[in-house]
């Protein structure tokens, strides 16, 4: 008797393993006009987006949903070679070793109630996914399993004060706190060795070990930043964030806003063509900007109509643009209407 | 039979001045009655009440309005609202909107209302405000340039504003019983009020206004209705002018158009005594009512005339007219009133006030067109020179009647019933493509081109709101937007309809969360979800009002509105069919999602009731028909003789509506119905000739170049004069009276040549021996 109810318990947990407990992603025609979110361009190009959508085109012109294990968001994709894993809300963590062909599921845990918003390979075995409330999670492995880290060092100099306090005082409770005071990390972006971070109330980022520890770089800006770009050989820095907010930087230490001629918030940063880069953002607003820039910084709106060096011009729909990729001369937008082309001629 | 005849011809004709008197005071009263007849339209009328989705939208309609809403569109002709005169305009349309009688003030949305309201993400939070501010000045610049950044920030460029900025709207919804007399709202007083006080008062040559809805529509058919008088009078010249050919007596010609006009008279004042009005759906009716009156009472002066063609001198010979049609009248009469009324059985209001205008209406001419008029027509004076009017025009027919006759021969017979094989099967298969519904966008009722479906164009053009949405309602415990699951299976939901092909978007309580979530977040679109997290699900649902339509005060009911791409039968049944599969996989015994509301929930159920109807209803009227020439006749020979023909002709007439591109819809649904109910009345006349003949022993030939010469001319003539005279309306203003004139001219016209060509050839194969 007490055994067979042991194993009743048993069969329970079982069915509700968080891993075998989501539905299949549902294949929409209109999935490629859903909300996407992320893309990445090897030689084949995937997407990812709401409800679990992902398309894969070989060529940019024909896109083809695939089905994979979860309904969940996917906000983040990264692609190294035939590997794809792509991640989202429900800290779910899809994976798939054929160029999107089949897909297993590595991390799923909707119970945490946080999703993760990027994600980024280093080569096929080491690679961090990031998201909401400093969730920060590394694999060695190639996402046979995930190890969640906690960078308190991302946290500005008040707040870790703050937390060193605590810490005395209760090992516990610090890591309450750590867990709940910590910013969103919204991008993660790698050149050459270096690794840098954007993220909530100011958060930017670098750090030179693969991100086992990170150096705040200050801005001064108490606003979100979605995403930081090394834009040149140099090093130069650009980062860009709510309300159409840019700061330019040579070395990480001094930040010049840069006018950007726009108040939607600016989600991404493209690198176009030599000096070209682009950001978008809400509203379906292109900011196309001229390295180096100059007579931008810290300029004010009104000299927008003369400004050569930054131009912001808004797609017909106006949905938000969260990334732009390209596919053999061709510029996509990945944007809340779905996969665009765009004509940035 | 022959007994009763008798007895009512003595008593009616030794008390010819009583007749008339009692005739005369019942005109005087009804006709004051029917000058107290109103126009009279109402949206609930028009639905099918019983029908399972229309239980759905009345539950609801409190909460999320209904069907019945009213969209006025302002544009500036000089292609962009901002400026001081626009805003002005837009302000007083607005406010007249408000105060018009009958309209729900709580739901009068524009840009002007306090609920347009924007919200933009700033450091830290939300900020807001409402898109026209309080201290709003139109004559600024800078002012107009705000509202302008405020339109844009709360997202309702296609919507409240057209896309090209060259409109912008005022919604509302309207009340079902009017808050000042408690009494059901008059919806076409409202409509008229529509055109003054906002068409007439604000269209000028710098402002257009488009107005849209069920009240507008109506309003505009029964102004066009009104041209029916007009085809009214020319269809009584029509028909006097052909009367007086065929009678070439100018009393014979007044007489029947006298007592047919009376029979209008108190089929309209019958109307106020029962309490109904006038629906502009069915004005018509009147119309219909002269034309059977004509019809009867050419054969009964047909009748006269043949009696004082042979000496009889104007009493007897009214006497025995009277003595033999009021059988086969009174037969075919009753036959169509049993034929009006058998669409009784269809659940919609408006299509039984059809059902019992008509039948009240031919009912009544049993009284003024085979009593009435024979009496009235004893006191003629017959000269001379009309009987041999009348004789000479006998033998001028008599060589045409002997070669029709040839359709009764055996050789001729076999062709004819061959012809008529292959016509019908080529017309039943053609009518299986009949398509139920509306087949066109904008108002059926009404052209294309009227100013109503152009106004449906204009704003189905310049905004992204369409008037085809069907909501499917989701009905649940209180408080279920706060769950995740709940909400998640409405998202889901929401999705694979958006999907489904016709479906051009969806919004639901889900999809707006969704976006609010997002708000919460930055704008940023990565948190575009539903939030596991219930304080962050409640915290996203409470900035969705309940004035959005997309949930009731407690959240236990949540409506997926669906935009269609049109309104066609076929797009309605597979967004429907799409609904019922989908929904299985997310209903529990507290989570259902019920059909449905909206314009296009309307017509599902119209759609759905129009054709589980039309069957039943063919086999009513058919099985009426039968019934009554089985009693009738007596023979069953004689019966089919006569019921072939007509069914064949309907059978034809569903053809011709596949091939107009007519779609069987409310209006038209009672058109084949009335046709046979009408049609079949030419078979009955010769038949109930022939009958007579055959049983005294007659060859089939015999038989009916007998009823060809006593009744022949009278049914070719009114076929044609009931075709003249609908035809006619091949010119009206209004679209649906077009179709029902196109097609009961056909069923005249064909019904007529199916009782002349094909019912003998029947017969003939019937009796073959004879």
């Amino acid at each position: 008797m007490n055994s067979m109810r042991r194993l009743a318990c048993l069969l329970v947990l079982f069915s509700s393993f968080p891993l075998s407990a989501q539905e299949a992603s549902f294949i929409a025609p209109l999935a490629k006009s859903s909300v996407l979110l992320d893309a990445k361009v090897g030689d084949y190009l995937v997407v990812v987006g709401e409800r679990g959508h992902v398309l894969l085109s070989e060529d940019g012109e024909v896109f083809e949903q695939v089905q994979v294990p979860t309904q969940s968001t996917l906000t983040a994709v990264s692609m190294i070679g035939d590997n794809i894993w792509a991640a989202g809300h429900d800290a779910v963590i899809l994976y798939s070793g054929d160029r999107g062909a089949t897909w297993t599921v590595q991390n799923y845990e909707p119970e945490l109630e946080r999703p993760f918003l990027d994600l980024h390979f280093f080569d096929v075995n080491e690679g961090i996914a990031i998201g909401a409330y400093g969730l920060f999670y590394r694999t060695v492995d190639g996402g046979l399993t995930w190890q969640p880290e906690r960078h308190a060092e991302l946290l500005d100099p008040m707040d870790q004060e703050y937390l060193n306090e605590i810490r005395q005082e209760s090992e516990e409770f610090y890591l309450q706190e750590l867990d709940s005071i910590l910013p969103h990390l919204n991008r993660v972006s790698e050149s050459g060795d270096a690794l840098f971070m954007a993220g909530e109330t100011g958060l930017l980022a670098s750090s030179s070990d693969r991100g086992k520890s990170w150096q705040r770089l200050s801005a001064n800006y108490a606003g979100s930043f979605f995403d930081i770009k090394a834009v040149d050989q140099q090093g130069t820095l650009l980062a860009v964030g709510l309300r159409g907010n840019a700061f330019v930087s040579e070395s990480g230490e001094t930040w010049t806003k840069v006018q950007t001629c726009t108040t939607a918030t600016l989600n991404s940063l493209y690198h176009h063509e030599d000096n070209t880069w682009i950001a978008v953002g809400n509203n379906g607003v292109i900011t196309r900007l001229q390295l180096p820039l100059q007579q931008a910084l810290d300029a004010p709106a009104s000299q927008c109509d003369s400004l050569s060096e930054v131009t912001t011009t808004q797609t017909a729909d106006k949905s938000a643009i969260v990334n732009l990729v390209s596919v053999r001369d061709q510029v996509f937008a990945v944007s809340a209407q779905g996969i665009q082309l765009l004509d940035l001629k | 039979m022959t007994k009763f005849t008798e007895i009512a011809e003595k008593a009616i004709f030794s008390n010819r001045p009583i007749v008339i008197l009692l005739f005369a005071l019942a005109t005087l009263f009804l006709g004051y009655q029917s000058s107290q007849l109103k126009l009279d339209a109402g949206f609930e009328k028009n639905i099918p009440l019983n029908h399972e989705y229309m239980k759905t939208y009345m539950k609801h309609r409190e909460n999320f309005g209904g069907a019945n809403s009213i969209l006025v569109s302002v544009c500036d002709k000089s292609g962009n609202i901002l400026n001081q005169n626009f805003f002005d305009t837009l302000k007083d349309v607005h406010d007249q909107l408000f105060f018009i009688n009958g309209v729900n003030r709580s739901l009068v949305v524009s840009l002007f209302s306090p609920s347009t309201r924007f919200t933009e993400i700033v450091e830290g939070g939300f900020a807001g405000g409402p898109v026209i501010p309080a201290d709003f000045d139109s004559s600024r610049p800078e002012a107009l340039q705000l509202v302008a950044a405020n339109i844009e920030k709360a997202k309702i460029v296609g919507r409240q504003v057209s896309n090209d900025y060259s409109c912008a709207m005022v919604t509302a919804q309207l009340l079902d019983i009017d808050p000042e007399t408690g009494e059901a709202l008059d919806t076409l007083s409202l409509a008229a009020e529509l055109e003054e006080k906002l068409r007439g008062q604000y269209e000028n040559d710098k402002i257009s206004i488009h107005i849209i809805g069920f009240a507008k529509m109506i309003g505009d058919v029964a102004d066009g209705a009104k041209d029916v008088v007009m085809f009214f009078a020319i269809a009584i010249a029509i028909t006097a002018v052909m009367v007086y050919f065929f009678s070439r007596s100018l009393m014979l010609t007044l007489l029947p158009l006298i007592c047919s006009v009376i029979a209008v008279i108190w089929q309209m004042g019958l109307l106020t005594v029962l309490g109904f009005g006038l629906d502009p759906m069915s004005i018509l009716v009147p119309f219909l009512v002269f034309a059977i009156g004509v019809s009867h009472g050419v054969q009964m002066i047909n009748a006269v005339e043949k009696r004082a063609s042979r000496g009889m001198d104007a009493k007897s010979a009214s006497m025995s007219a009277f003595r033999t049609l009021l059988v086969p009248g009174g037969i075919a009469l009753l036959s169509d009133t049993v034929g009006f009324m058998t669409l009784l059985v269809i659940d919609i209001g408006i299509i039984r006030e059809l059902a019992i205008t008509a039948s009240v209406g031919v009912a009544v001419i049993i009284l003024t067109n085979l009593l009435l008029l024979p009496v009235l027509m004893s006191y003629l004076k017959l000269n001379k020179s009309d009987v041999e009017d009348f004789s000479e025009k006998e033998s001028d027919t008599s060589t045409f009647w002997k070669i029709t006759a040839g359709c009764a021969n055996k050789s001729s017979a076999l062709v004819i019933v061959g012809i008529t094989i292959v016509l019908f099967v080529l017309g039943l298969i053609q009518s299986q493509q009949m398509k139920i519904g509306d087949l066109h966008a904008g108002a059926p009722a009404l052209h294309e081109s009227s100013r109503y479906n152009q106004d449906v164009f204009s704003i189905t053009d310049k905004y992204e709101v369409t008037v085809d949405y069907i909501s499917v309602l989701v009905e649940t415990s209180a408080e279920a937007c706060t769950s995740h699951a709940v909400m998640k299976a409405i998202d889901d939901f929401q999705w694979k309809m958006e999907n489904v092909p016709g479906v051009q978007s969806t919004v639901s309580l889900a999809s707006v969360a969704k976006v609010v979530n997002a708000g919460y977040n930055e704008g940023n679109v990565k948190w575009q979800v539903l939030p596991r997290n219930q304080q962050t699900l409640v915290q996203a649902m409470s900035r969705v009002p309940t004035s959005s339509g997309l949930l009731n005060n407690d959240c236990s009911v949540m409506p997926v509105i669906l935009f269609m791409e049109d309104h066609k039968a076929e797009s309605i049944e597979r967004v429907v069919d799409a609904v019922k599969s989908y929904r299985d996989e997310y209903e529990t015994d507290d989570l259902k999602f019920k059909l449905a509301s909206g314009p296009v929930g309307v017509m599902a159920a119209t759609n759905e009731a129009v054709s589980a109807a039309q069957d039943p209803m063919m086999l009513y009227v058919f099985g009426a028909v039968i019934l009554l020439c089985l009693l009738s006749f007596r023979s069953l020979r004689a019966t089919l003789s006569v019921v072939i023909p007509l069914y064949v002709v309907s059978i034809l007439a569903q053809a011709l509506m596949t091939y107009l591109q007519i779609g069987l819809t409310v209006s038209t649904l009672p058109v084949i119905a009335l046709g046979v109910g009408i049609g079949v009345d030419y078979g009955i006349y010769i038949l109930s000739t022939m009958n007579a003949k055959l049983k005294e022993g007659a060859s089939v030939e015999v038989a009916y170049l007998a009823a060809l010469k006593e009744r022949g001319s009278a049914v070719l003539f009114t076929g044609i004069t009931l075709a003249i005279g609908v035809s006619t309306w091949v010119f009206s203003s209004l679209k649906f009276q077009m179709d029902m004139g196109i097609l009961l001219t056909f069923m005249f016209v064909v019904n007529m040549l199916g009782a002349i060509i094909v019912l003998p050839a029947i017969a003939r194969l019937l009796w073959w021996r004879r």
